[in-house]
């Protein structure tokens, strides 16, 4: 008696539920049925697939931790890992300090400024393939490539960029400070202009100079841009993947010169679609997640350390 | 916009603008040495020294009129609208990127704007769930999704094929993201009000709320456009035949064939030249748009 009641019960909610609803969930049912197929269901696969050994040909078969332990034997995986780590670095330290340096330089409203700052940001627009062309072009080892040309002026040699292992991280963190300085900047420019201006006029009759408001007013009040600048830029620096891929890659050496240009992503890419072993590739992705997830903390913690009392 | 505090002008700040200065016009090298590239004739493309401006303009990088496939001729050559392979030229790849980047952003972006609309005002019985999902969504990194989308998208038969550029990428969950912190903003009194005249959710979403988007939709549409635009990664998996090729793959293609025979090299920057254009003439008409877009999740919580 009291069990039929509850189903009577039950049966009634979901039908008012359905008739308050029922109407919107079918309209938005596509939207979440793409969203499961290609965003939510692939990370479950992803992580079981990291699990198996799978050549797209025959089905996946368990192996357990066995690609992770391949992962961590691997020399061009550490290698991989070191070429990435250092371009991050370098890419992220160089380009938030220019992007905040052109940010107060070319911050104001006039015409110039404005040109400036167009400038800076059209690789974030046109920074595409054809941009890497430019520069692949740019830097061709022969004495008419623009760059060794520019060497010849101060009687330099010819220099392989795109040939010479030791080059080869110089070409990339320029073409990647290149690519995302100005989005920094615009992003600075965002942040500068939300300080209220009567800080500085304070400060200004206290006789504060230049650099005292810069060091006690801006850098402070600009934190939270700076750390979310920080983040998004190794995260997205820490994924690099079409500027290596276009400017060294080729089928037989997707790194470049003695793997000098192997990023983590193209090693995955490597693994995962030209020797289809796609077991391997998902587990070298989910250690690349583990580690923008340490990172992404680690700078929250750092943020959160640094934070004014 | 208020102007920032650092505008009155000092001579030593001046001074020390000039490395910012180069700097600047040193961004531009790239641009330049691809335009000009574009309009110099393969001899001079490769002359030693370089020219820094083009001393002999032509047209033939795009289209060459001399050219006959049939006759190996050192003046002529194939111009970039004339590179065919499997019968397929540029301008079926530009207008193949020019039909998936439209495609792609207007769908994706009506779309997402009408499920945040339903999330945020018509939430229903396990829509928070669905929220709390799509938030996780965006922390997860696409090197994770992509191989388990590939392997679909194969098991599809969808392999070189259209649905494989379109269908992967229209939901996108930062877009509805986005659009859900703008229509918190609406009032919910304007929608019950015209939920009291009878309307529908999709009648409310297409003539309460979308009009009230508009800013939001031209700041969001843009960069979602540039991306995929420039879109490579997806479609070097998804596509290897002629037919399906877009812009960037195409170009990706030649430039990984970059000799240093010249005329594939001043043919390549032809191409380059005209792939970037429509971005650059989309960024600068919509700058601010593009600005607000850009700077919505960076300067906000």
């Amino acid at each position: 008696m009291t069990q039929l009641k509850t189903e009577k019960t039950a049966s009634l909610a979901l039908r008012r539920t359905l008739r308050r609803h029922g109407r919107d969930m079918l309209l938005v049912a596509p939207f979440l049925a793409l969203f499961a197929v290609f965003c939510l269901w692939p990370v479950l696969r992803s992580a079981w697939l990291s699990f198996t050994e799978y050549h797209a040909t025959t089905a996946p078969r368990w192996v357990g931790l066995r690609n992770y332990a391949d992962l961590f034997a691997d020399e061009r995986f550490w290698r991989a890992l070191a070429n990435t780590s250092l371009y991050m670095t370098l890419v992220t330290l160089l380009s938030v300090a220019l992007g905040l340096v052109l940010a107060m330089a070319f911050g104001t409203q006039s015409r110039l400024h404005q040109f400036a700052r167009v400038a800076f940001f059209m690789p974030s627009v046109a920074g595409g393939v054809g941009a890497i062309a430019a520069w692949k072009w740019m830097a061709n080892s022969e004495p008419y490539g623009l760059i060794n040309s520019l060497r010849g002026w101060f009687g330099l040699e010819p220099v392989r960029f795109l040939g010479d292992p030791s080059w080869s991280m110089v070409i990339l963190v320029a073409v990647g400070v290149w690519s995302v300085m100005g989005y920094h900047m615009i992003i600075f420019v965002a942040g500068l202009r939300s300080i209220p201006a009567d800080l500085y006029e304070a400060a200004t009759l206290d006789g504060a100079t230049r650099w005292q408001r810069v060091r006690h007013i801006t850098l402070p009040l600009l934190r939270p841009t700076l750390l979310y600048v920080g983040i998004t830029g190794m995260i997205a620096s820490f994924q690099v993947f079409y500027e290596p891929y276009l400017l060294f890659g080729s089928v037989d050496a997707i790194g470049g010169p003695l793997d000098s240009a192997l990023t983590l992503v193209t090693y995955l890419f490597d693994y995962g679609f030209h020797q289809l072993d796609l077991g391997y590739a998902s587990a070298a992705a989910w250690v690349l997640t583990s580690i923008l997830f340490f990172l992404t903390w680690l700078n929250l913690k750092l943020g959160r350390a640094s934070e004014p009392h | 916009m208020r102007p920032l505090p650092f505008e009155k002008p000092s001579r030593w700040l001046a001074l020390a603008r000039l490395p910012l200065w180069l700097l600047m016009a040193s961004m531009l090298v790239p641009y330049y040495w691809m335009f000009i590239g574009a309009f110099k004739t393969a001899p001079e493309l490769v002359q030693q020294p370089p020219t820094f401006w083009v001393s002999k303009p032509t047209l033939q990088n795009f289209h060459d009129p001399g050219f006959n496939d049939n006759v190996v001729d050192p003046d002529h050559w194939a111009g970039i609208f004339q590179i065919a392979s499997e019968g397929f030229g540029f301008a079926h790849y530009y207008l193949n990127s020019l039909v998936v980047t439209v495609f792609v952003t207007a769908l994706s972006i009506l779309a997402a704007s009408f499920v945040a609309f339903v999330l945020t005002k018509r939430p229903f019985p396990g829509s928070r769930v669905v929220f709390n999902l799509m938030l996780a969504s965006m922390m997860v990194p696409w090197e994770v999704t992509i191989i388990p989308n590939f392997i679909t998208v194969a098991t599809l038969g969808w392999i070189n094929s259209y649905p494989a550029l379109l269908v992967p990428g229209l939901a996108k969950a930062f877009v509805v993201f986005y659009f859900r912190q703008v229509i918190l903003s609406i009032s919910s009194e304007l929608v019950d009000a015209a939920t009291m005249d009878g309307a529908g959710t999709l009648r409310i979403w297409w003539s309460v709320v979308l009009p009230l988007l508009r800013p939001a939709l031209a700041a969001i549409a843009i960069p979602v456009a540039i991306a995929e635009w420039n879109s490579f990664l997806w479609p070097l998996l998804v596509i290897n035949d002629a037919q399906h090729s877009t812009l960037p793959l195409q170009l990706g293609r030649l430039a990984g064939n970059l000799s240093y025979n010249p005329q594939s090299a001043a043919v390549l920057m032809a191409g380059a030249l005209i792939a970037s254009l429509p971005a650059v003439a989309l960024f600068l008409f919509f700058q601010r748009q593009f600005v607000d877009g850009l700077t919505a999740g960076a300067t906000k919580g």
